[in-house]
């Protein structure tokens, strides 16, 4: 078993040789002896492939190191988010409004020449002891400055929303590599033992401009896609179907696992039908547990009003239950949550942030959904104690120009430097990290790339980036490509 | 060069890792290592560094420090080529040191870099001799059970007893078609397996498999997954490409048919010179960006993007190589220059995303017969002219003119002698005008267009909308139509451009159009009132005609050029309407011969110039780079710089394909047996590299390689082979003793790379769907054509996919025929390792999970075929429970239940049902798997 790539099924380790890690999740171990005894603590720097029990492939596994957070919340803005209008303040910008950009004459970005700079559309104001100057677009996560650690110096490769999605999710900008939750669920597994490792929430409004992609698994086994549901929309083929009686279905169930277990005797080396059956385990859990973990019943109706899952605004109101759905499912320990905001384009800044033409009246309908329940999401969880041991990554695609577009009311892409904010396990409170240029236009201080970004938020699930890859189609495959470094300054 | 001032040469033993590699990396690499090569040095692989730079080539000579180049550059001994340049020079030591590692025949081990290095995937193929064996096993004399034996012995191992008739024909039926046999398909081969000679009855078997045109079916769907073939654009808007799987068909086709594998390559690559244009869908199969920009980079990197798509799967499925390793820096494994990767990317320099026409098998006919029509029509409308309205300048309108189009407007005057044509507006529909382009007539016979450019006319403006490369006032008498080659002023709602003739010229028309394009586009931008003026000298000008006397735009009459007669003889009005009947049948005619179905096979033009772009990046282009073929692997070949498009990618396949190429026929044999085994001889089939894996069976694998080329590269000879092997057919069982984890076959080899029993495994997705629907006895066998869609239908610009819920006789076709779109897989199927077509997949995962699951218990699909199920089995077995039963199980399982599992399935019956009993055989492992 020196060479993983060997197993038959896909990098999935016989269960022969699988070290038994049982059901012990990580809590009942004593982390460091456990690396060591697998050696991982010893330098080197091959790759470190997880050892998954295909019985049981969301079982807890080691990561590579003592992590600071347990499970991860993402937090993406589709459409990309203007980082001059919320978060990043330039006073330059406001001084010099509506005169042309200096050096930057007949400047052609995305969808083509731009005007003058226009200062924010809302005003900035300092919040919270830190003083950090954010605008009246989204109040109530400015009063969380404190808690927050911004890197305003961000980075991506590309200037077109379906590329620049997929590398803010996957680390590339072409189709077909694994979203980071993927990478992170195939690591580590879950501590929860009946929901799924890796769950994508999207907007009420819709699945996010590249769909699925956000949450694919691609070349990792398809047992790490994410498992898209949200509030309104349970998970697919979850429920037993209306036609069929709860004793009818336990009849069939049974007579399966009859079926499986006698044919399993006749096969005894195929771990393949071992895993089979423990999968229609598994299945019936988490029936049970998606079903109790979308029902909200139980919670307090003040824990409703924070988050407004009452607001007369339906899309507000269904965001609002996401979020309340995203603390849940990490309240039960699922290794990792995507939640959107925006979806995909129904009519340009419509259905997300992309502000092109007419960036003052379509911000404050997205900033509206997006502010309370968002805000009350790092409140509720912070109240919980759960943000001591889950890291949370707000992000965006890429920020937007500092200029408007010739001729229109609202800014072009703009890839060069845009902000990102984490919070919770592992990273300074009320920090700033990195700058942009004195418009906004580019990172000029402390420049972070999305590979950064990642090889950050993998160090602080206690993954290394360079060593979890999965050897596909000739190459080791990570989610950093063959880039990245730790931003050291950003944690705690 | 005073080489007595060189330092001495260190006197002690020098170690490469230890005195040598710290020195280079902490000089030389920033310049001379994996990420940039100044001068074409490169110090970081043994074999580049050895081979020296491109200017003083070898910079290191063995055993001579003193006449080193690399010496005398660390010594400051050239002027102005001090090594490093940057950071200070060298100590004397470490001169010192590297003279002496020199002298000492500059020891370097091997990194696996050397060009020459051995690697068994370089060496040409030869045919190793079959082993002699000795053994019961190998009684059937198949070449491929005695190397298998042969390793096997090795380990004092061998083959599983064989598997019963039954196992072994559903067994053959999934790896073969992809489809269950009938029950009584299984009865008659049980028969004749006991009746009858067995290799003969499995040689028949397999023979009616390889015959059956499902056969195509299931292999071309394996065929897909290698080249990322999907039906939609990929990306955000991930449109749809409703005419790409034509090219689906002729992979059915070409495997039923057994198209000679070379022939398979150079069809796909080139097929268009063979009257196969759909075959070309392979080049264009993956995935592009349609989101376009003005930004000059974005545009750069999208076709850089398309082009790296093209030459990588091109490479990755025909030689199982990673060319796409060395799109920034030469590989870091295998011998593929950064200039190889782009002499591949040069052979599709030629090729684009989109449809083309399928030519027709008579298509140079109806091409002569489409430009005889297209003269006849012209002289026709020469004959017309007269009964075109003239404009009337100075009178009022509502005139006898048609209002103005966005497709072609003429405005015909009397005839005027100039050298200048001024076309002014001063209204449009919306926005600032666009015109794609401005045409004047000289009058009489032989009339010429004088203001094109290549005319000698040139264009001015009064002003151009800045920022479109798109829209310039080139384009406005370039001889091209349609918005995308136009010009725009830059002023709302007028402008004017003008045109000066090489000379002056008698001139009696003026044509001229917004988007004279076949497909409706824009609108906007119109010009719906104008004026033309011509001027002898620029100076004093004359209007010739307006808009004035045009009917207004936006009212009832429709746009374009209109004939009328009136005020003329009763005969001339006769002539017009013969003329007008004669132009109506040939257009129509036209049409007709012109007109082919479209296919998403790229389109095919101008080479583009290709450059080695520094570090991949396609704004930092460096040296020409010509077509051509990877240098390092036979059989040489060299492609003219100036080849046309066809000739580059004809030059590329039959490299490809020759016999002397040594991957292309030991990858595709290894893929054939990666499906049949579920694991290739080489386990990593795409990566054939020094970091892929090792063949298993070396010998194996070449040997069939030969027999493949031998053979005329028939690959049905190769499935034959192996399906009639004795080691295809024992049985997955673990060998004898051998059930328990600690058994000796276990400990020896618990992943079974020798194959001592046959490896059990799920079906993929595919096969599944299609079982379902063969079991529940709604198949639709049907074969070709357009694919049917497991989502719901959705126009919005980026499409959204949602799965179907209800589904009926379209979608029961085999999965291979469904419309796949890119990285969307369907909420029953998807969570079954099925490949997003976003990446090459030459291997599936293979995963169990709770989804698949409750996939297959709850999803509207499994329910649905449950209930056709039990109706079949109903309308089979009749009433009795029993008799349902032993139906039920012969359909989904092939064979009867035992009395034990008659007797729990008859129970599960009687409480709920004929449909709760066909929805678990649908979940049982037994129906699921291949054993």
């Amino acid at each position: 078993m020196s060479d993983l790539r060997r197993s038959p099924v896909g990098q999935l380790v016989n269960r022969r040789n699988f070290l038994q890690l049982g059901g012990m999740g990580l809590g009942g171990v004593a982390l460091t002896s456990l690396l060591a005894e697998q050696g991982l603590l010893a330098a080197g720097s091959g790759p470190i492939r997880p050892e998954i029990d295909a019985a049981r492939p969301y079982a807890a596994r080691p990561p590579h190191f003592e992590p600071r957070a347990r499970r991860m919340l993402m937090i993406f803005c589709t459409g990309a988010l203007s980082h001059v209008d919320s978060f990043d303040f330039k006073p330059e910008l406001v001084k010099r409004h509506d005169t042309p950009m200096p050096g930057q004459d007949k400047l052609v970005t995305f969808q083509g020449e731009n005007g003058n700079l226009i200062k924010p559309l809302w005003d900035f104001r300092a919040r919270g002891q830190s003083g950090k100057m954010t605008s009246d677009l989204l109040p109530s996560l400015g009063e969380l400055a404190d808690e927050l650690c911004f890197i305003h110096s961000m980075t991506g490769k590309s200037n077109t929303h379906g590329p620049a999605e997929s590398q803010m999710s996957t680390g590339f900008i072409l189709d077909g590599f694994p979203s980071m939750g993927s990478w992170v669920s195939y690591a580590l597994g879950s501590e929860s033992q009946n929901l799924p490792a890796y769950v994508a929430i999207p907007d009420p409004r819709g699945v996010p401009q590249i769909s699925t992609r956000q949450w694919a698994s691609a070349f990792l086994p398809a047992a790490y896609q994410g498992t898209p549901f949200n509030a309104d929309k349970p998970i697919a083929n979850l429920a037993r179907p209306a036609s069929i009686s709860a004793d009818a279905d336990s009849a069939t169930r049974d007579f399966v696992k009859f079926l499986n277990e006698r044919h399993l005797a006749q096969y005894p080396g195929d771990t393949e039908l071992s895993a089979r059956i423990a999968s229609y385990e598994l299945a019936a859990r988490m029936q049970l547990a998606a079903a109790e973990v979308s029902d909200t019943r139980g919670e307090s109706a003040a824990t409703l009003a924070l988050y407004g899952v009452t607001d007369p605004n339906k899309n507000k109101a269904g965001f609002a239950r996401n979020c309340l759905l995203a603390r849940r499912l990490l309240e039960r320990g699922v290794r990792f949550v995507q939640l959107f905001n925006g979806a995909y384009a129904m009519g340009e800044g419509v259905g997300n942030w992309d502000g092109h033409k007419t960036i003052a009246t379509q911000y404050p309908v997205h900033a509206n959904i997006l502010d309370q329940p968002c805000a009350a999401l790092l409140r509720d969880l912070k109240a919980r104690g759960l943000l001591a041991d889950t890291l949370v990554a707000f992000v965006t695609e890429f920020g937007r120009m500092p200029t408007f577009q010739k001729g229109a009311s609202g800014r072009d892409h703009n890839p060069s430097g845009f902000t990102i904010w984490l919070a919770g396990a592992g990273v300074k409170r009320g920090f700033t990290h990195g700058a942009t240029d004195e418009f906004g236009y580019r990172a000029v201080k402390d420049v972070t790339s999305i590979y950064d970004l990642h090889a950050t938020l993998l160090h602080l699930l206690g993954l290394d980036h360079q060593r979890l890859s999965f050897y596909n189609n000739g190459i080791e495959r990570r989610l950093t490509d063959v880039h990245g470094h730790v931003v050291e300054a950003v944690l705690a | 060069m005073d080489k007595s001032k060189l330092p001495p040469a260190a006197l002690r033993p020098v170690d490469f890792r230890k005195d040598i590699k710290p020195l280079f990396e902490s000089k030389c690499y920033s310049c001379h290592g994996p990420d940039k090569q100044k001068g074409q040095l490169r110090l970081d692989r043994k074999a580049d560094a050895l081979k020296g730079g491109d200017s003083h080539a070898p910079d290191i000579v063995l055993g001579k420090s003193a006449d080193s180049p690399l010496i005398h550059f660390v010594a400051g001994l050239v002027p102005d080529m001090q090594m490093p340049p940057k950071g200070g020079p060298l100590t004397s030591e470490q001169i010192g040191l590297l003279r002496a590692w020199i002298d000492q025949g500059a020891q370097w081990p091997d990194d696996g870099s050397s060009v020459s290095a051995k690697h068994w995937a370089w060496e040409p193929v030869k045919r190793p001799t079959v082993p002699t064996i000795d053994n019961r096993q190998a009684a059937s004399g198949n070449p491929v059970d005695r190397f298998l034996l042969a390793k096997l012995a090795e380990q004092k191992l061998s083959f599983s007893a064989p598997a019963d008739a039954r196992t072994l024909i559903r067994r053959l039926y999934f790896t073969t078609i992809g489809l269950p046999p009938s029950p009584e398909e299984v009865a008659t081969f049980e028969r004749e397996f006991r009746t009858g000679n067995r290799q003969l009855a499995i040689g028949k078997l397999v023979e009616k498999l390889l015959a059956s045109p499902h056969f195509g079916e299931r292999w071309a769907r394996h065929w897909l997954d290698v080249v990322r073939f999907a039906e939609s654009n990929g990306y955000e808007t991930n449109g749809t490409r409703k005419n790409a799987w034509p090219y689906r068909d002729w992979v059915i086709r070409a495997f039923n048919n057994d198209l000679p594998y070379d022939r398979f390559i150079l069809e796909q690559l080139a097929g268009d010179a063979f009257g196969v244009d759909e075959a070309t869908g392979f080049i264009v199969g993956g995935p592009t960006d349609i989101v376009k920009s003005p930004d000059p980079v974005l545009t750069a990197n999208q076709r850089a993007e398309d082009l790296n798509d093209f030459a990588a799967t091109t490479a990755s499925a025909f030689l199982g190589l990673t060319l796409h390793c060395a799109r920034c820096h030469d590989h870091k494994f295998d011998p593929i220059a950064m200039k190889d990767y782009y002499s591949v990317v040069a052979c599709f320099a030629g090729v684009r995303h989109g449809e083309r026409a399928v030519k027709p098998p008579n298509f140079a006919e109806l091409q002569a017969k489409a430009d005889g029509l297209r003269a006849q029509l012209a002289t026709l409308t020469k004959q017309m002219e007269r009964f075109e309205p003239v404009a009337q300048t100075g009178t009022n309108g509502p005139g006898r003119r048609p209002p103005v189009t966005r497709g072609l407007n003429l405005d015909r005057f009397p005839a005027v002698t100039a050298k200048f044509l001024r076309f002014s507006i001063t209204a449009t529909t919306q926005l600032e005008p666009c015109i794609d382009e401005l045409e004047a007539f000289t009058a009489g016979a032989a009339s010429r267009n004088v203001a094109l450019a290549s005319a000698g006319a040139t264009a001015t403006a009064s002003s151009t909308l800045p920022g479109n490369a798109i829209h310039k006032l080139a384009h406005v008498n370039d001889g091209q139509y349609g918005n995308d080659r136009s010009w725009i002023s830059n002023e709302r709602g007028k402008g004017w451009v003008q045109i000066e003739f090489a000379k002056a010229e008698t001139i009696d028309r003026v044509q001229w159009s917004r988007d004279r394009d076949n497909v409706p586009r824009y609108n906007d931008r119109l010009a719906t009132r104008y004026r033309i003026e011509v001027s002898p000298d620029g100076m004093a000008w004359q209007t010739v005609a307006t808009s004035d006397d045009r009917e207004p735009f936006g009212g009832k009459a429709n746009g374009g050029i209109t004939y009328s007669a009136e005020g003329m003889a009763p005969a001339e009005a006769k002539r017009l309407e013969e003329l007008l009947a004669a132009r109506k049948k040939w257009e129509a005619e036209l049409v007709s011969v012109t007109t082919f179905p479209m296919v998403y096979a790229g389109k095919f033009g101008q080479t583009a110039e290709t450059f080695l772009m520094h570090r991949g990046d396609p704004m930092q282009p460096r040296e020409k780079i010509g077509p051509g073929v990877l240098a390092s692997f036979a059989p040489k070949l060299s492609v003219p710089l100036e080849a046309t498009d066809s000739e580059r990618r004809l030059a590329l396949a039959k490299w490809l394909g020759a016999p002397e190429n040594p991957l292309t026929a030991r990858v595709i044999v290894n893929r054939l047996w990666h499906y049949h085994f579920g694991i290739g001889l080489v386990d990593t089939p795409s990566d054939f590299g020094l970091n892929g894996g090792r063949p298993s069976h070396p010998e194996l694998l070449d040997w069939l390689a030969s027999e493949l080329i031998a053979s005329g590269w028939r690959l049905k000879h190769i499935h034959q082979l192996i399906l009639t092997s004795a080691a295809f057919q024992q049985s997955s069982v673990e060998n004898q003793l051998s059930n328990r984890p600690d058994s000796r076959p276990m400990a020896l080899d618990s992943s079974n790379r020798f194959l001592w029993h046959f490896p059990a495994r799920r079906l993929d997705a595919e096969p599944l769907r299609d079982t379902m629907l063969a079991v529940s006895g709604k198949l639709d066998r049907a074969m070709g054509g357009p694919g049917f869609d497991l989502f719901e239908a959705n126009s919005n610009y980026v499409k959204v996919y949602n799965s179907r819920a209800d589904f009926g006789p379209t979608e029961f076709r085999r999965m291979v025929y469904q419309s796949k779109p890119r990285t969307e897989l369907d909420n029953t199927f998807g969570a079954f390792d099925c490949p997003d077509a976003g990446q090459v997949a030459p291997k599936r995962s293979r995963s169990t999970t709770p989804l698949q699951a409750l996939n297959l218990l709850n999803s509207p699909f499994a329910l649905q075929q449950a209930g056709f199920f039990a109706e079949r089995v109903a309308t089979d077995a009749g009433k009795s429970h029993e008799a349902q039963t032993k139906r039920a199980f012969q359909l989904a399982f092939l064979r009867e239940p035992t009395r034990d599992e008659l007797a729990a399935s008859t129970k599960l019956v009687k409480a709920y049902g004929l449909p709760a009993l066909c929805r678990a055989l649908f979940n049982a492992n037994e129906f699921l798997s291949v054993f």
